[in-house]
């Protein structure tokens, strides 16, 4: 009786399965939430950017291994969802400003100076162009020359020169950043 | 030749072996070049220094059980409330159980319920604390037939409960070994000793192994249309347990005891969360506290229950940076810690000694 209960476990079909992206997904996941936490610098910020990612891959790719895209289309979408996501934070902070908004204080200083670094390399970003940005957080979080240049649809060719005019931005734009 | 152009100068560092030998070689013997690309290199280590990633980010396995849960529509709504935010989640307070074996027996049921709530994986990042009683347990038994199980397990098995057929396989016996270096090489754990043992603990009087246990549930036509036919697999362990021997006379006393095993996985081929959630809840029987809870605990993917025997008392301690549930007893004789580390190994350190000589060694581990 054993037996042939395994066996039916075994032949019997999931009803709803996620198996074929499952695979994609713990293979893909890693780079996708060190991209987003590269632009978010926070890393439950960065969780959460990273299952938007997956659940539009999941409509867009439900077969991933059937398309020769899939892997390129997540990391760029987690860097542009991760810009979305600061982008649309920089509007709230220009809200609250003028809304005379007082923003609550962090606990102990270092966590202070952690976070307001984090939050200065936030808007930093936030003011490059954006695929000046992307290929940033993109080359910064371990993708090669090449797959940045197909995760931003570019020549390999023009990714040393968008990375270097990205990296002298936001050098400039971190100048006036002094805890950088 | 030219000066080399600063996106192949910014190239050379990163991929050197895609840069043409000519540029390469310019690079070698020129200043201006060099100083340019000293300039490019502080800007890339800027770049790094602020917008690399830590290397351990999430927990994949949770992040996996919390995508499924949005992929089916019923779970989109739970997952801002289910992810764990790094401290101790709400405890399941009305839940009371006895002594002894009801203890192994609250894990199960209690274990089996959280892992029900699962679609395809349970895969709990921290402890929290159970209180049970002896009646609760007794109600627990009736439901899952789990009081039917002999006391000592054979490595395969199989028995029907009321709901659908329970089986359960390990590749072998527990065992000794005679060495902690041959425990950790049999079952992948590392298993850090303590440096300094507390007075009154002498050496290790015993090593023993258990080797990975998976029990698979599938589900019968009297469980219901929704989860008939789906199956519930969980696997447990490899666990490694030492035990520590006293000192002077006490030397066949049990003083100390240090568990480590890889945290218990649990996936599901068919009912979705809400489904498997939805026949927990209704199972008749079961203790209303304990079905009041389970719903408030909101998605316990992530929370490995530790059952609290009542007339003991449990404190939250933090080892290793991890939330653990400390248990003594009234007199301050015994007690016990449980974590969960970052690196999903559950580690349990009790003993004859009062709560402050067992956290100084759980220290020492996490």
């Amino acid at each position: 009786m054993e037996a042939s209960f395994v066996t039916h476990l075994r032949s019997s079909p999931p009803r709803a399965s996620f198996s074929g992206f499952e695979r994609f997904f713990r293979e893909e996941y890693p780079a996708v939430v060190r991209i987003a936490f590269g632009v978010v610098g926070d890393a439950q910020a960065a969780q959460d950017v990273a299952q938007d990612v997956f659940i539009s891959a999941f409509k867009r790719f439900p077969e991933p291994a059937e398309s020769d895209h899939a892997r390129a289309w997540v990391r760029a979408a987690a860097a542009h969802t991760a810009l979305n996501a600061i982008r649309g934070e920089r509007r709230r902070d220009r809200r609250q400003r003028s809304a005379a908004i007082e923003v609550p204080a962090a606990g102990p200083e270092e966590t202070v100076l952690d976070a307001e670094s984090r939050t200065e390399v936030r808007r930093a970003l936030s003011r490059l162009p954006r695929k000046a940005a992307a290929v940033l957080v993109l080359r910064h979080n371990g993708l090669s020359y090449a797959e940045v240049a197909e995760a931003l649809n570019v020549k390999v060719g023009h990714v040393g020169t968008m990375l270097r005019r990205a990296e002298s931005a936001l050098r400039k734009e971190l100048q006036n950043a002094p805890r950088i | 030749m030219h000066h080399v152009s600063s996106p192949v100068l910014r190239r050379l560092m990163d991929e050197p072996l895609a840069v043409p030998d000519l540029a390469r070689r310019h690079v070698a013997d020129c200043g201006r070049c060099q100083a340019q690309s000293t300039e490019i290199a502080w800007d890339a280590e800027l770049a790094s220094r602020t917008l690399g990633a830590p290397g351990d980010l999430a927990d994949i396995d949770l992040e996996w059980i919390l995508l499924q849960d949005r992929l089916t529509s019923t779970g989109a709504a739970r997952r801002p409330a289910a992810r764990p935010r790094g401290r101790i989640p709400r405890r399941l307070a009305g839940v009371s159980l006895g002594a002894g074996t009801a203890v192994l027996a609250g894990v199960l049921a209690v274990g089996a319920a959280a892992a029900a709530v699962l679609t395809t994986v349970y895969a709990p990042t921290q402890v929290a604390p159970v209180r049970v009683s002896a009646n609760d347990l007794r109600e627990i038994e009736n439901i899952t037939g789990i009081g039917r199980l002999p006391g000592t397990l054979q490595p395969t098995g199989s028995m029907r409960l009321s709901f659908g057929d329970l089986t359960w396989s390990t590749a072998s016996r527990p065992q000794q070994v005679s060495s902690l270096a041959s425990a950790s090489a049999m079952t992948h754990l590392a298993f850090p000793a303590p440096a300094t043992l507390p007075s009154g603990v002498g050496s290790i009087s015993s090593i023993e192994v258990q080797p990975r246990v998976t029990v698979t549930l599938r589900f019968s036509q009297n469980a219901g249309a929704a989860v008939a036919g789906s199956t519930l697999e969980i696997t447990v362990g490899p666990a490694i347990a030492v035990q520590y021997g006293g000192t002077a006379g006490r030397g066949n006393v049990t003083t100390l005891a240090i568990a480590a095993a890889r945290r218990p996985v649990a996936s599901s081929t068919g009912a979705t969360a809400s489904q498997l959630e939805a026949f927990v809840l209704s199972r008749p029987g079961l203790p209303a506290g304990l079905a009041q809870e389970i719903r408030l605990l909101g998605n316990p993917a992530a929370v490995l229950p530790v059952p609290v025997p009542s007339g003991l008392s449990e404190l939250q301690e933090n080892i290793g940076g991890a939330p653990a549930v400390l248990v003594t007893d009234p007199n301050g004789y015994a007690s016990a810690v449980i974590w969960e580390g970052h690196d999903g190994v559950v580690h349990a350190v009790g003993g004859l000694l009062d709560r402050e000589d067992i956290v100084n060694v759980a220290r020492q581990i996490g």
